[in-house]
């Protein structure tokens, strides 16, 4: 309902301002101007997230240190801790970094907005940067028309930052000519009363806005203009500060509990940051003083002491709350918990948060296919009638092999249907639906990603036409065929388990990726000596013809089993970027490559014997 | 379409297409390096090993790496030749 009302409110207020006065009209429209820009700025550092910032946050973000860097870093880049904000939730929702990472990032963007402040009052109101607007939007207009990416994307900064100058010399002037008619300092509130509802005038304006940065530019203006008392912006930064939180928290929404989590870390960072400095207001003021007389800043320099006040508040919220990151990491992963499902088959990291930037929603797929291989893996592990917390042990495979000499109820079909079919569909909606902003190199990525998914659904169908046999001739009098059927087994356990450690691994390469390849090896080379071995067994009566037949057909399975699960692998397993696994796919060896490396080693192996 | 145009975005193309070859290429030599260091080690390991088992494991992964290296290689030429009937 409050929803609903809001904007038409507004409409209302700023229609009637409007009529009664130019002034506020021209104020209005420099916000207006400075937050178009701020969303062109936006527009225009997408175009450079490709693949450049997922490797920054892997590399940033393993320390807090780093993490907070990179906030502070980033946003005083992007002069936008809106965008830092929504990034870092995509990349969080997408299971790209940790929740402590995501926190230092925020912490760190709230610290890096401090440098709008200084840029604003420093320089924006001491040149006249309308000037400098001009051109900046006449040249960025003409290069977004460019077709290229990275042109386009300057063009988008430039016309961004044109805006920005272009809005802050609107609201410039707007407030000097208001100076004329009206004397906003009249209704100036002294004392705490003052200091709240200003910080509440400051929060509201910036929840409208959803920018701290158009808020900030706003309150220097009007200070600079002398509208506002010096006292009263201080607190209209503060409210400014805690408003901010909204953009992050409406990013949220769209996110899972991870991204809902970073949100209320936001909030909490801030609302205690402002509060400590509402509570200390008066010793703030002391100490934004001493600090501007020592680093030559005037005393009557409102707009300057305003930006040291901001960086200073910031500062001391940055060193209360680092130290307790970790427990309020504990605390929000207690608090705030994923909504239990009950389905196995339940998406965790498909979500609209995760499909802003384009590798944030290939890292969400990736990390939903390996959701997806883990369920299958499962079931592989019961259609063998075997536990997979057993084969991912240390245990010699042979132990557990020998211990599990009874069937394990298994039905692939219903476990298929409850915790495969429906997550491998999600994953081909979602990759379908956000393909669209992808570069060449990244749908490739995605349709990879893709063929593992189906890779993974196609073991597990393999593996229901083995189990039949298999369930049957590893518990049977007969110790021969019941030796070949265990033999099988351990061979898929072992590729289950040799894909395990792979995965484990932080850092795999294209050596180790490519090395995968002895697992199709392994498996092709039993099957294909599978042939003599069956031969004899038959010729010396140790096992049926149908036996054999069987054997046969379910060491074929076994093999294509293998083969999709070590292609999945390769793709899903992967830490290269985007190109080089380009040439690992390249690279990996085809069944018709594969055999002839079977037959030049058998070839070998026939000279060595002869030469014996 | 004029002609010079349409030469234009031909050249481009073809710049574009060359661009990405070089890249390729740059980005094969690379596997191929790490692949010849690895088949290095391994015949190191190989020479020293004495587990019958692991060997056998051990002369698989050599002829694995060989075979992928020699495949890499192959592509490394056909796009030098490319390159050169171009």
């Amino acid at each position: 309902m409050l929803r609903k009302l809001l904007l038409p409110t507004i409409f209302l207020v700023l229609g009637y301002g409007f009529w009664v006065s130019p002034d506020f009209k021209e104020i209005a429209a420099g916000v207006a101007v400075f937050l178009f820009g701020m969303l062109s700025l936006e527009e225009g550092f997408k175009a450079f997230t490709g693949g450049l910032l997922e490797k920054l946050l892997k590399k940033t973000t393993d320390t807090i240190w780093k993490s907070l860097s990179f906030g502070v870093v980033s946003t005083t880049l992007m002069q936008s801790s809106s965008l830092v904000s929504v990034i870092t939730i995509s990349f969080l929702s997408a299971g790209l970094i940790s929740l402590t990472a995501g926190v230092g990032i925020i912490f760190g963007a709230n610290l890096g907005t401090t440098t709008g402040a200084w840029l604003v009052a420093g320089l924006g109101l001491k040149v006249k940067i309308s000037a400098y607007a001009m051109p900046m939007l006449v040249f960025g207009i003409l290069l977004i028309f460019q077709k290229s990416k990275e042109l386009k994307g300057m063009g988008y900064v430039l016309a961004g930052l044109g805006f920005l100058f272009l809005g802050i010399h609107y609201m410039k002037e707007g407030f000097e000519a208001f100076k004329d008619t009206i004397d906003l300092t009249a209704y100036a509130v002294e004392g705490y009363a003052g200091v709240f509802l200003f910080t509440l005038i400051g929060l509201f304006a910036t929840v409208v806005m959803q920018s701290s940065h158009a808020t900030l530019v706003l309150i220097i203006t009007a200070l600079s203009a002398q509208q506002i008392t010096y006292e009263n912006a201080l607190a209209l930064a503060i409210g400014a500060n805690i408003g901010t939180t909204i953009t992050a928290i409406i990013g949220s929404l769209s996110a899972n509990v991870e991204g809902r989590r970073l949100a209320v870390a936001h909030l909490i960072f801030n609302a205690v940051t402002g509060f400590v400095a509402i509570l200390f207001i008066y010793q703030l003021t002391g100490l934004v003083d001493a600090a501007s007389a020592l680093v030559g800043i005037a005393a009557d320099n409102y707009t300057l002491k305003l930006a040291v006040f901001h960086t200073i508040f910031n500062t001391i919220g940055v060193v209360l709350m680092l130290p307790v990151i970790p427990a309020m990491v504990r605390f929000l992963e207690r608090a705030l918990k994923a909504a239990e499902t009950g389905r196995r088959s339940a998406p965790k990291y498909l979500n609209e948060a995760a499909s802003d930037l384009p590798e944030a929603t290939l890292a969400a797929v990736r990390q939903e296919t390996l959701h997806l291989y883990d369920n299958a893996a499962a079931i592989i592990a019961g259609g063998l009638s075997l536990k997979l917390d057993e084969i991912h042990s240390d245990k010699p495979l042979e132990e557990v092999i020998f211990k599990a000499r009874t069937v394990i109820p298994t039905n692939i079909d219903q476990e298929y249907a409850e915790s495969v079919k429906s997550l491998y569909a999600d994953i081909v909606d979602f990759s379908s639906a956000y393909q669209g902003e992808m570069s060449a190199d990244q749908v490739e990525e995605l349709f990879r990603l893709r063929a593992a998914g189906r890779d993974i659904v196609e073991a597990i169908k393999d593996t229901k036409h083995l189990q039949k046999n298999l369930s049957r001739y590893f518990v049977a009098d007969n110790p021969y065929i019941q030796h070949e059927y265990n033999t099988l087994r351990m061979r898929l356990a072992s590729v289950l388990r040799e894909l395990y450690k792979v995965r484990q691994e932080e850092k795999n390469d294209s050596v180790i990726i490519l090395s995968l390849d002895r697992l199709r090896l392994d498996m092709e080379e039993y099957d294909h000596n599978l042939n003599h071995s069956l031969s004899s067994l038959i010729r010396q009566k140790l096992i049926t013809g149908p036996m054999s037949v069987s054997l046969m057909n379910d060491s074929g399975y076994a093999s294509d089993v293998t083969r999709k699960l070590v292609m999945m692998g390769e793709v899903l397993f992967s830490n290269s970027d985007l190109k080089t696994k380009n040439i690992e796919q390249s690279l990996s060896l085809d069944d018709e490559e594969l055999t002839e490396v079977i037959q030049e080693q058998q070839a070998a192996k026939g000279e060595r014997s002869r030469a014996s | 379409m004029k002609i010079s145009k349409l030469i234009k975005k031909a050249e481009a193309f073809i710049r574009s297409d060359e661009q990405k070859r070089k890249e390729k290429k740059e980005y094969l030599k690379k596997v191929i390096k790490k692949l010849r260091k690895h088949e290095k080690q391994l015949k190191e390991e190989y020479e020293a090993c004495s587990d019958f088992e692991k060997s056998r494991q051990l002369k698989q992964e050599i002829a694995l790496a060989y075979n992928q290296r020699k495949k890499g290689v192959k592509m490394l030429k056909s796009l030098k030749k490319k390159k050169k009937t171009d």
